[in-house]
């Protein structure tokens, strides 16, 4: 029982430390908030009409609402190419020595060290119709013209996925460091195979660190503005251009804050979807 | 918790006295702060028109802080009794925003030494042109053997899938559709026959770029051939050993007035005046004409030289027949209008 009250200190202590963050955040992001949701509702530019006019364009305009979804759909896909490329490494990277360990973090981590211009115009080099691929394709003969990768869905998801990769890694190299390896032989001892193992053991076991490396991913690879709009091109439209457009170019702040504020919920439902599932993973996973 | 009821109020008192008087809040001495264009135009204007303005006026103080129009209007407005910006550089679409928020003071033209010697189409009271920007054809000369005469040359079947544009975000982009409407008909008020002719350019689209910059990166990967590109990023572009080349269209180049402010409330009124004064002299014009800049000028008394002589005009009176000069107040009227239909429209 005399626990109880230690670890009330416990706490106390840590919200008196946390207070200046909290201030720091509550002026710079929570007010900053606020003002772009009361500069959303207003129905004009000067903001001196109140109303839900902003709103009711973007909820009734099929346009806006496609480039809602398709941003939304940007995410899933990129967030699906992360996992299943970075699980692979992740799960090598908890069976290797202590040398290879060092090589692949250092490649996961590589990417991050480098800014995301210089990675995005890596990859305008790659995908373009004399780039790398391209130009091996034509040179095995396998194509006569060049195939279009820049400036279609597929070239900014594979940009993004390589982008963001390192996001879905890092979490799932912990959350697979955390299994203990017995377990493993134990299963195959028992007479799993390989897969059953995989998919009984391994798979449930790291699950918060598959849903901590998909929110990240998720959420950084659809607001992820200049990949988007450097590999897609100026006639895909994704919300950060979308916004971007309305606010900068239009001086529709009115729109713009509307916009981003449809586009925050949205992500906060996607989100708060991952942290159910990570919720109820919870009883797997022993995090 | 440090947050009683006293610090909140000493907090709140200050907060309350920097608002009620914004001249506490800052240092009376800030330095000129001329926000410029990024890239190209923030070099130039580092190695050129700063070194000017200083020796002009005793080693005054001045920083350059390059931003995009929008950012520069953004901030205006964001602080307008205490702008953060002294002197502004606009695109002709955002100067009329900026002049019509009244963000800008009149340019004293009757203290001007140099105003009266601006090519008639610089002369802007609200804000003089320091530079003419300049929109053609560019083509990669290695693949497009026949230079390019004319904008209808974008629809020739020889272009197909070899064709960039950029979005209307841009200046060039929205002059540029303008432009195409004006061929077909129409005119700043009526760009219907514009985005039919982009209907029929779409065979021959190879990438919609979402700036002119990215349209640069597109050359250089081979992704296009020929597009509607501004001078001065060619001139770079070529500088670094892309293979590309620029032509004014026989139904004229299009040219943007970089216009440039004083910014209203300016606490550096006389020195923003005087950096402005020095944007427009023959000497600075002269200098931002020559390599590596080549910064089309404004001031008549500057002589046309180099590759603005050969490409673009020989003299003023060449300039003013070649140049087409575009009325941006029309344009701004229906332009989100126009963005929200390439929007919709271009998809390819």
């Amino acid at each position: 029982m005399g626990a109880a009250p230690a670890s009330r200190d416990v706490i106390s202590y840590g919200m008196g430390l946390a207070a200046p963050l909290a201030l720091f955040f509550l002026l710079f992001f929570v007010a900053p908030l606020l003002q772009l949701f009361w500069l959303s509702l207003h129905n004009d530019t000067a903001g001196l009409h109140w109303g839900l006019g902003q709103y009711l364009h973007f909820l009734t305009d099929p346009f806006s609402l496609s480039v809602l979804g398709s941003t939304l759909l940007l995410g899933a896909e990129v967030t699906a190419v992360c996992l299943v490329l970075g699980f692979p490494i992740a799960w090598l990277y908890q069976r290797v020595g202590p040398k290879l360990q060092t090589i692949i973090i250092l490649i996961v981590l590589l990417p991050l060290l480098t800014s995301v211009v210089v990675r995005t115009f890596a990859w305008i080099v790659i995908l373009g119709r004399q780039g790398i691929i391209n130009a091996t394709l034509q040179s095995l003969g396998i194509i006569d013209t060049p195939i279009k990768l820049l400036y279609t869905q597929f070239g900014v998801v594979i940009a993004l996925a390589q982008v963001q990769m390192p996001l879905m890694t890092l979490p799932l190299i912990t959350a697979l460091g955390r299994i203990d390896p017995n377990l493993d032989d134990a299963s195959c001892s028992l007479g799993a195979g390989s897969w059953r193992t995989f998919f009984k053991i391994v798979l449930p076991l790291s699950l918060p660190g598959v849903i901590a490396g998909c929110t990240l991913t998720y959420a950084a690879a659809i607001t992820a503005f200049i990949t988007q709009s450097l590999v897609g091109g100026g006639q895909m439209l994704f919300m950060p251009m979308y916004l971007y457009q309305q606010a900068s170019t239009l001086q529709n702040w009115p729109f713009a804050a509307a916009i981003s504020i449809i586009f925050l919920l949205a992500v906060l439902a996607v989100v708060s979807v991952f942290t159910t599932l990570g919720r109820m993973s919870r009883g797997y996973g022993g995090v | 918790m440090i947050l009683n009821r006293r610090s909140l109020m000493t907090t709140a008192l200050t907060l309350g006295a920097m608002k009620a008087f914004p001249g506490l809040s800052f240092a009376q001495a800030r330095p000129l702060v001329f926000a410029t264009f990024t890239g190209s135009w923030e070099e130039a204007h580092k190695a050129v028109l700063v070194p000017a303005f200083r020796k002009a006026n005793a080693d005054a103080a001045m920083v350059l802080d390059p931003m995009l129009s929008v950012d520069q209007i953004a901030k205006v407005n964001a602080a307008k009794a205490n702008p953060p910006i002294d002197v502004m550089l606009h695109d002709p679409g955002p100067a009329l925003v900026a002049i019509g928020q009244d963000l800008v003071e009149p340019y004293p033209v009757e203290k001007s030494a140099y105003y009266k010697d601006l090519i008639g189409e610089a002369q802007e009271p609200m804000g003089p042109a320091p530079f003419f920007q300049v929109v053609g054809l560019t083509y990669n000369p290695e693949a497009v053997k026949t230079p390019p005469t004319s904008w209808a040359d974008l629809w020739k079947p020889e272009f197909k899938g070899r064709v960039g544009i950029t979005n209307l975000n841009s200046t060039l982009g929205t002059g540029w559709l303008v432009e195409i409407a004006k061929m077909r008909g129409g005119s700043e008020a009526n760009v219907d026959p514009a985005f039919k002719a982009l209907e029929e350019l779409k065979p021959n689209l190879a990438a919609v770029a979402a700036n002119p910059g990215a349209l640069a990166t597109l050359f250089q990967q081979g992704q296009i051939d020929i597009s509607p590109g501004n001078f001065n990023a060619i001139q770079i572009l070529k500088a670094r050993g892309v293979p590309v080349e620029f032509v004014a269209p026989k139904e004229g180049a299009i040219a943007f007035k970089t216009t440039i402010h004083i910014v209203k409330n300016s606490p550096n009124r006389e020195l923003a005046f005087k950096l402005i004064e020095a944007a427009l002299t023959p000497e600075v014009q002269t200098a931002l004409m020559n390599p590596p800049y080549l910064i089309v000028p404004t001031n008549s008394k500057v002589t046309m030289g180099g590759e603005i002589a050969r490409v673009l005009a020989k003299d003023t009176a060449e300039l003013k027949k070649k140049f087409v000069f575009q009325d941006w107040k029309k344009i701004n009227e229906q332009r989100s209008a126009w963005i929200d239909r390439f929007n919709r429209e271009i998809k390819i």
